[in-house]
């Protein structure tokens, strides 16, 4: 349920935010009277731990903070804005007569407005490096053409179309910038509703008091990627959630999945989970049921969406609910934190609530109809960029669950990484691959000997420098391909190498890749005449795991580098195969 | 009885005790009482009374007094 805005306004003056560590700057500019909407936002950060500061640019002086170079906006140098501009304005008088002009001047009006726009851009990405949302126009409903408004050349909705599809354009070249689609907002609660005409006029209101917790909500859609404050994982209950009735009490031809109305609500519900799962969220389970009876629906019913190969974790059993999520987090290696939990039973719920406060924990009601509108409706699932790996990511874990029951089943770790018939492909940096590499830089904290962050433009820029070697490299075994895992940055000197970053994906440590990389690594460098290798390890709070891996490498410490010399002879590890692209 | 839900509403958006709310009281006697406020204030109104106030009701409100004969004009007694 959101909270009403005068609920919004009582909680912000009690907020304690020096108790959270993370901060983000947030600015707010716009065209109309958002008043209120500050105070939203600092709740809902708040409530997701996040210290917030805010910058509100004056009335309608959008223009100057963005063309001035000194302006205290700019100043303020937010993480984030979001620039919010109301069509009224933005036409001017043009918005009540838009055919007194010739559809001619109609057309140059429009791209006037969008070179306008693109200028405020401009200058917005010379000066400062914070994200930029920016909201779209809604289309009104009314148009002085009446019925003809569609028969109209470049008519008044089509002019705002226009400008809309311009907006898109923008936040497509412009890494920086992303456009919330207010048409959408507006759509989704009813102009009637959004636009109340006495708020308006009386103080320039344009999104209705009682709507604006909605819009603040939609608006957190960015704030979370930004702050990495994002879920990652859908953890599911299964009777009553995934399929209706109880499996081992109905039996496997008494649950409603697929044929009834309540059935058809499950498959529907199902069936977005699955897409959120082919772009990247994590899926597992977490049920009170006999493993057999629950693995026969997901394995045999004809009705099931989701099968046990979409599953990171499985736990079907009758242990304690927060345990078992406790040990799901472990598995699959992320945080309480980046966990959705869907359950139907409100004592489940709550167990989850006390236990895990970090969890999100969904209140899913009695009526299987609405859980596909309420996961819809989440904007915990959002990220900034969305690469290959991210859409083979569900599937990467799942295989990583298959690979642990084989690890169980073998006994020494050697013939385990022996069955599992690694191949190492060493890429060189292009431009397929520079998002992911700098992705990985950005994320990457366990096993990095550096953790220098990377944005994409910095190694697009290393790449093509003749003095740096950008690399990386593709694992697959046995049970599928694990993406590109691993990234390498080399500075070279004349008579020696130095590893500048040096990195591994915690989910493919531990398999003798990091020395099937770095082999190759001095492999190439003994070829070009390279008489040492350079090495720095760079202690963090998070990357032990790193920690010894240039000792057992060979490496030697002087001061505060380490140093290998390639007459020494290089070791390949005879379990696994490298392939050098 | 809509006496008490006014004074609940009125105390809630404008921050101040329920026993300092009085027919006198207006934008001139409580500072948080402001434009915005008073928006809010008309918002939490016709939300728990399921009415709409037209514009001039709203503009012309200058204490709680004339709060009460706008509601009573939309029936809410």
């Amino acid at each position: 349920m959101e909270k009403t805005l005068s609920e919004y306004l009582t909680l912000s003056k009690n907020i304690d935010d020096l108790k959270f560590d993370k901060k983000l700057k947030v600015a707010i500019l716009s065209s109309f009277t958002l008043n209120g909407l500050d105070e939203i936002l600092h709740v809902k950060c708040s409530e997701i731990g996040i210290r917030y500061q805010s910058y509100l640019g004056g009335y309608n002086q959008y223009n100057q903070e963005f063309l001035n170079p000194e302006s205290d906006y700019y100043k303020f140098s937010p993480d984030i804005t979001f620039l919010i501009i109301d069509i009224r304005s933005f036409l001017g008088d043009h918005f009540h007569y838009p055919y007194n002009i010739s559809n001619k001047e109609r057309k140059s009006l429009v791209k006037e407005k969008i070179n306008h726009l693109e200028n405020l851009i401009q200058n917005f990405e010379n000066y400062s490096s914070s994200k930029l949302i920016i909201t779209n126009f809604n289309i009104p409903h009314y148009s002085p053409n009446g019925i003809i408004e569609t028969k109209s050349e470049f008519g008044f909705h089509e002019m705002i179309e226009e400008i809309n599809k311009s907006i898109r354009n923008i936040s497509k070249t412009h890494n920086s910038v992303y456009v919330y689609d207010f048409n959408q907002f507006v759509s989704k609660h009813g102009e009637k509703n959004v636009f109340d005409y006495r708020q308006y006029h009386v103080g320039d209101i344009q999104i209705a008091l009682n709507f604006m917790p909605f819009f603040g909500y939609d608006l957190m859609g960015y704030i979370k990627p930004i702050s990495g404050t994002i879920r990652k994982c859908i953890v599911l209950d299964l009777d009553n959630t995934l399929w209706g009735g109880i499996v081992g009490e109905d039996g496997f031809d008494g649950i409603e999945l697929g044929n009834t109305s309540n059935g058809k609500a499950f498959v529907d519900f199902q069936k977005e989970l699955l897409s959120l799962w082919n772009h990247g969220t994590i899926l597992a389970i977490n049920s009170k049921n006999n493993f057999d009876d629950a693995m026969k629906v997901i394995k045999d019913h004809p009705d099931m969406i989701l099968r046990e190969k979409n599953f990171a974790s499985i736990k079907i059993n009758w242990s304690d609910k927060a345990e078992n999520l406790k040990q799901i987090a472990d598995e699959i290696n992320i945080g309480l934190d980046s966990i959705a939990f869907f359950d139907d039973d409100k004592i489940n719920q709550e167990r989850i609530k006390q236990e895990f406060p970090e969890v999100l924990t969904i209140e899913l009601p009695n009526d299987p109809s609405q859980f596909s509108p309420i996961l819809k409706g989440l904007n915990d699932f959002n990220v900034l960029q969305r690469t290959d790996e991210d859409s083979k990511r569900g599937q990467m874990y799942a295989q990583q669950r298959e690979r642990k029951e084989f690890e169980k089943s073998i006994s020494s770790l050697d013939d385990f990484l022996k069955q599992l018939d690694i191949k190492v492909k060493i890429k060189k940096s292009n431009e397929f691959l520079i998002p992911r590499i700098s992705q990985l830089t950005l994320k990457t904290n366990q096993f990095n000997l550096t953790t220098r962050r990377y944005q994409e433009e910095e190694i697009r820029n290393l790449s093509n420098d003749t003095k740096f070697i950008v690399g990386c490299a593709q694992v697959l075994d046995k049970f599928g391909d694990n993406g590109i895992t691993g990234v390498y940055i080399i500075n070279k000197n004349e008579k020696s190498w130095l590893i500048d970053t040096f990195l591994l994906s915690c989910r493919i440590m531990g398999r003798g890749v990091e020395n099937a990389i770095l082999s190759q690594i001095l492999i190439d460098a003994k070829k070009n005449g390279i008489e040492e290798i350079h090495a720095e390890f760079i202690q963090t709070q998070k990357n032990q795991s790193a920690e010894n891996f240039l000792l057992n490498f060979g490496f030697k410490k002087q001061d505060k580098l380490w140093i290998y010399k390639l007459n020494n002879e290089i070791k390949l590890p005879n379990h696994l195969k490298v392939e050098i692209e | 009885m809509i006496d008490d839900d006014v004074k609940t509403i009125i105390a809630r958006v404008f921050l101040i005790p329920e026993s300092e709310v009085n027919d006198q009281l207006g934008p001139e006697n409580i500072e948080t009482w402001d434009s915005f406020n008073g928006l809010v204030l008309v918002d939490e109104l016709e939300n728990h009374f399921k009415i709409k106030f037209t514009i001039s009701e709203i503009t012309d409100v200058k204490n709680v007094a004339d709060i009460k004969r706008h509601l009573k004009n939309h029936n809410v007694t």
